[in-house]
């Protein structure tokens, strides 16, 4: 079964630094499961994602830092 | 521990000078203090040198020394401090416990930043420095990102205040035009506010801190020696406390109240012997127009989620019941890192001392600084008291 978390705070960065610039506008988000916050990085956000806190999102992986990505789906 | 006063200031005005080195704002603000505080030289016991990124921005580290040097202060000791954003009024805490111990009679307190040379990427890097590299800026996450969740979570909690951030950078900006060292001497509408570049969402560029060169120094010395040396009104510092919190945002049990400024306050308030309300003016941390609201709130000066609703009924505004950064603040006036808990000081003494010119408060007696680091992982508050 499909880890599924939700949405305790986001926001969607426009400006970032040097390494991320080419992949603004993207989302970030402190993601909550099993009352266990970490911050995230959320995929597939496009400009008409309507994002709520609350929202639930499904873990896609860990990234090359050991960092939790989730997706909408 | 023995009362501590301050007995000078000095800062220079705080913008983009690519001409001017770190020695150069060193020696016009660190002059300026010693001058205004009527000692010489040989009468300062030792320096405490306040720095967040020198040696990222300009490859220069060990600014102990370089002060000390470019002030003529011989040798005596000298020690940098580094706290992110709070260095300046962490410098100031450690200064104060030297002078209040009575290892020292006379200290001076420095602090000072230079940014604009450096690209905005290379500026927003060196920040993200005092967030967690792994696991946040490793992320992708920014200083602006990490307190735009702060703002979501504070509007999820509380209500939409985006209209009342907007407002805290009008205020900001309005408070700036009537203080000469201010970087941005510029009227801004909420609109503009809400229509400006979006850097990380809710922000636009109008809720963010500038970035900027600039220095300020602070003289303290022991009340007993002030009184004999000090021409002006003594200011004395009745209250210091400092606290710290965990170094991520997702650590935090809370994201719209910050542990650090509560407890640090609780500490500076039970010192002084004095209570939120008797505050006359404060200078508070407002990295993001998000910040100055929280920070209102947990200390004391308005109930928890009523902060944004006292900027908005004017409470805030130079004529208001609790007149906050009327110096324009990190908003306007500048946030040249190192030297920005210096810079509060040095507002609140200038009005505790009558010195505000155009925008000197009418009553002036009582003032607060509070300078966090970080994401508010580290915390200063001081209360200033004109005798």
């Amino acid at each position: 079964m499909a880890r599924r978390g939700t949405i305790y705070t986001y926001s969607i960065v426009h400006s970032g630094i040097e390494a991320f610039q080419e992949q603004t506008p993207y989302l970030l988000a402190v993601v909550e499961e099993n009352r266990h916050r970490r911050m995230a990085r959320v995929e597939g956000y496009t400009e008409k994602t309507a994002i709520t806190i609350g929202m639930e999102v499904t873990f896609l992986s860990d990234d090359e830092r050991g960092n939790p990505v989730y997706t909408f789906a | 521990m023995r009362s501590v006063s301050v007995i000078g200031i000095g800062e220079t005005k705080f913008g983009r000078f690519p001409e001017k080195s770190l020695r150069a704002l060193i020696l016009e603000a660190g002059a300026k203090a010693i001058d205004d505080a009527g000692i010489d030289r040989e009468d300062v016991g030792a320096l405490f040198m306040s720095n967040y990124n020198a040696q990222s921005f300009s490859g220069q580290g060990h600014l102990g020394p370089l002060a000390a040097e470019v002030l003529g202060l011989g040798n005596i000791p000298t020690l940098r401090v580094e706290g992110a954003c709070a260095s300046g009024s962490l410098a100031f805490r450690q200064a104060l416990s030297a002078v209040a111990s009575g290892m020292y009679d006379v200290a001076l307190v420095g602090g000072v930043e230079k940014m604009t040379h450096q690209s905005t990427e290379a500026v927003t890097a060196g920040l993200a420095g005092a967030s967690d590299m792994d696991l946040e800026a490793g992320l992708g996450a920014t200083f602006p990102s990490i307190f735009a969740m702060i703002a979501n979570r504070y509007c999820h909690e509380y209500g939409d205040v985006r209209h009342e951030m907007a407002l805290c950078a009008v205020q900001n900006h309005e408070n700036a035009l009537l203080n000469p060292d201010a970087q941005l001497q510029k009227r801004i509408t909420v609109e503009q506010v809400k229509n400006g570049m979006p850097i990380a969402h809710p922000f636009t560029i109008y809720d963010c801190s500038l970035v900027s060169d600039g220095a300020a120094f602070v003289v303290l010395a022991a009340t007993g020696v002030a009184k004999a040396v000090c021409r002006k009104r003594l200011v004395e510092v009745v209250g210091c406390g400092q606290a710290g919190d965990t170094l991520t945002l997702a650590s935090k049990r809370s994201m719209t109240t910050f542990a650090a400024t509560v407890l640090a306050a609780q500490q500076a308030y039970g010192i002084a012997g004095i209570t939120p309300a008797q505050i006359d003016l404060a200078e508070v941390h407002d990295c993001f127009t998000i910040t100055q609201i929280i920070n209102s709130e947990d200390l004391g000066f308005f109930a928890k989620g009523k902060g944004a609703v006292a900027v908005a009924e004017g409470k805030t505004a130079a004529n208001g019941q609790m007149p906050i950064n009327v110096s324009g603040g990190l908003k306007a006036k500048g946030h040249p890192i190192g030297a920005t808990g210096l810079s509060q000081i040095y507002e609140i003494v200038t009005q505790l001392r009558g010195d505000g010119g155009g925008r000197q408060l009418k009553r002036a007696d009582i003032g607060l600084t509070h300078n966090i680091g970080g994401t508010a992982a580290t915390c200063v508050v001081s209360i200033f008291r004109g005798r």
